[in-house]
């Protein structure tokens, strides 16, 4: 479940990333518009991506709907961060994707 | 109506939310309430001993049978939950035979000391199940009547949501906004993420909501098309039918539980037991059926092991025949309870539950944020309406978690040997709900908002201090014994207290701060300074500072 959350998370940045007016909230520096046309797609994939590990995880039926649970937690906090605290959301998608990413290996 | 199509859906969005808003407002607090209903119910009982770590089932499940041998003699059936994440205490429950002209006998649950294998005597208490039942079934109310209410606002609530997809114009770009604004833009922003990020879990829940009672709202097309049989049929078809075995009368010597558990878990990856249930105890007829933690929405029939308890052969034929239909329908109810959930999924139905509740009180707050303008400027002050709406909100919306509040206050101080204990713990929360709801009527908005806020405060951080003074079930001993169901609940029972203290301190700064702004209005109009109490300037510096 946590890392479901997580990967939503990150799955949520990119989407949010790939908007301008958030992008300007989020980021300092201007990034190449190359790199902004992957956000949407690598945001997809990583979707689909969560979605197969949630049926891996937790079969076909829990899987989804825990999906959806951890997208609507992840959303929440990414909205209030964006509002609050807008410089940290990459650093955190990094971090959270990392851990999640780890979890995965160990288990 | 109104002239174009979005126009329309929007009007009938607004009316259709406030007739019902209250009403739904406090079907989703208690439902949401209902995700941890065991773990209210150990709270309730502060009888039940602390948490015992490091027991094995096979000990556990001895303790229970020497405890069903003695005392539930003539029983059809037992039934033994093991101790779990949820409630972490040894339960017992078996049926007595039926008394002669009832269809049932009646139901006994006793909870185990697994210490001394003897019963804990506990307070009368509705606990959780309580108040997670009045969610559907209100609770002064027939049950017939109550369905019916809570059918018509939940139909009406699944029209919400989908109007409210239709008028909402930028779903997706505005998916992530969320501009923490005072007024009118700031709450519809509020309303319109909450909505949209668990859009999912509220479709979800409310439609299957409607679900369970299925044939009393759908009773005038089920008795157009089927005839008596044809319904007795479809009932079972949805229904599944549970196998059952009836008592030969013959006694049999049967076999320890453990040992039939030790037979049956071979299947199983893990020790995951969840209950046992025994059929025709002490009989030739006698089975064991274990069930394990659930682990598919629909159905897995490898949750379930069934063993002859005398020969303790594997019975390999379902305990129970489930249909496609019935496992829809089933998928459907566990969704909606979330049955399968474990600790963290359970807190995240719990917390979309919340967002769900605060959704509708978002809504209803909307709908005096927009009037209010408007009305202020009357003459005559608001209209009655506008005063009524305002007076519901606050009564609902901070009312009734302090009513919640009282219902547990009341468990902890109602004398234990009163008569009827568990209707007045009930009682006591809706007669403190309806001081609460006439409570605004007599002050100014603001102010009452206020008051009931820092009341909220008030009363859900004092709960772990009275829990302390009247039990020794309280924090300190929880969090020594490691018994994190008990913690856990005073622990969120403070958390909530925070969350309400920071509220209202929110609600006082940002009033202090429009008051500071409407005197500089008037002296940019007469060019004459406005005096401010001192005490009123202190935070508003702060709060400049905090800004600079």
């Amino acid at each position: 479940m946590l890392v479901l959350t997580s990967l939503s998370f990150s799955i949520m940045v990119l989407f949010c990333l790939a908007m301008t007016k958030h992008r300007e909230q989020v980021l300092e520096s201007e990034v190449s518009m190359l790199a902004v046309r992957f956000f949407r797609p690598f945001a997809w994939l990583l979707l689909l991506f969560t979605g197969y590990l949630s049926v891996d995880m937790y079969g076909w039926s829990i899987g989804p709907a825990l999906l959806f649970g951890a997208l609507t937690i992840a959303t929440l906090l990414l909205i209030l961060l964006l509002t609050y605290r807008a410089k940290i959301v990459p650093e955190l998608a990094i971090v959270l994707s990392l851990i999640a990413s780890m979890s995965i290996f160990i288990a | 109506m109104k002239d174009n199509f979005r126009q329309s859906m929007k009007w009938f969005h607004t009316w259709v939310g406030l007739v019902v808003g209250w009403i739904l407002f406090f079907m989703f607090l208690t439902g949401s309430l209902g995700y941890f209903y065991q773990e209210i119910t150990r709270w309730m009982e502060p009888e039940r001993p602390f948490v015992v770590q490091q027991i094995s089932t096979e000990e556990l499940l001895d303790t229970a049978q020497i405890y069903l041998e003695k005392h539930a003699e003539g029983a059809d059936g037992w039934d033994i939950m093991l101790p779990n994440i949820r409630d972490q205490n040894l339960r017992v429950g078996w049926r007595h035979p039926a008394e002669p002209g009832k269809k049932r006998g009646k139901y006994k649950i006793k909870v185990l000391d697994v210490n001394t294998g003897d019963k804990v005597e506990r307070r009368a208490t509705g606990g959780g199940r309580l108040l997670y039942r009045m969610h559907y079934r209100l609770h002064y109310l027939s049950t017939n009547i109550s369905y019916w209410i809570v059918g018509f606002c939940s139909m009406l609530m699944l029209l919400a949501v989908i109007t409210g997809v239709v008028i909402h114009k930028k779903i997706f770009t505005d998916f992530f906004t969320f501009r923490a604004k005072k007024g009118l833009p700031g709450w519809l922003d509020i309303h319109n993420v909450l909505s949209v990020i668990a859009l999912p879990f509220h479709f979800m829940i409310t439609y299957s909501g409607l679900l369970f009672f299925l044939f009393t709202y759908m009773v005038l097309s089920t008795n157009l098309q089927t005839n008596e049989d044809e319904y007795r049929e479809m009932r079972k078809e949805i229904y599944p039918r549970t196998v059952h075995l009836d008592k030969t009368n013959q006694a049999a010597k049967m076999l320890d539980i453990s040992f039939l558990y030790q037979q049956a878990k071979t299947t199983w990856q893990a020790s995951e037991l969840s209950y046992v249930e025994m059929f025709a105890a002490n009989d030739v007829n006698a089975h064991a059926l274990f069930v394990r933690h659930e682990t598919d929405i629909t159905y897995n029939p490898d949750d379930e092991i069934t063993v002859n308890a005398v020969t303790g052969e594997i019975i390999l034929s379902k305990h129970k025949q489930y249909t496609v239909a019935a496992m829809i329908h089933n998928g459907f109810f566990s969704l909606h309870e979330g049955q399968f959930s474990g600790p963290v999924a359970r807190w995240v139905y719990f917390f979309t539950g919340l967002i769900g509740s605060a959704m509708i009180a978002s809504g209803l707050i909307l709908w005096t944020t927009k009037r209010k303008p408007k009305q202020m400027k009357k003459t005559n002050g608001p209209d009655f309406g506008y005063r009524l709406v305002e007076q519901l909100n606050i009564g609902t919306i901070v009312g009734l978690p302090i009513a919640i509040a009282m219902y547990f206050y009341a468990n902890r101080l109602l004398p234990l040997d009163m008569a009827n204990r568990i209707n007045w713990e009930a009682n006591v929360m809706f007669i403190s709900w309806a001081i609460l709801l006439i409570y605004p009527m007599f002050r100014p908005a603001a102010k009452a908002w206020y008051e009931q806020l820092q009341l909220a405060t008030l009363v859900y951080i004092g709960l772990p201090l009275v829990n302390a003074l009247t039990t020794d079930k309280h924090l300190f001993n929880s969090l020594n014994k490691q018994d994190w169901n008990l913690a856990g609940f005073d622990l969120t029972l403070l958390l909530v207290g925070g969350c309400f203290a920071f509220a209202a301190y929110k609600f006082k700064t940002l009033q202090i701060s429009k008051r500071a702004n409407n005197d500089r209005e008037i002296e940019k109009q007469t060019n004459r300074p406005v005096q401010v109490a001192n005490e009123s300037l202190l935070p508003l510096q702060q709060v400049n500072k905090e800004k600079c």
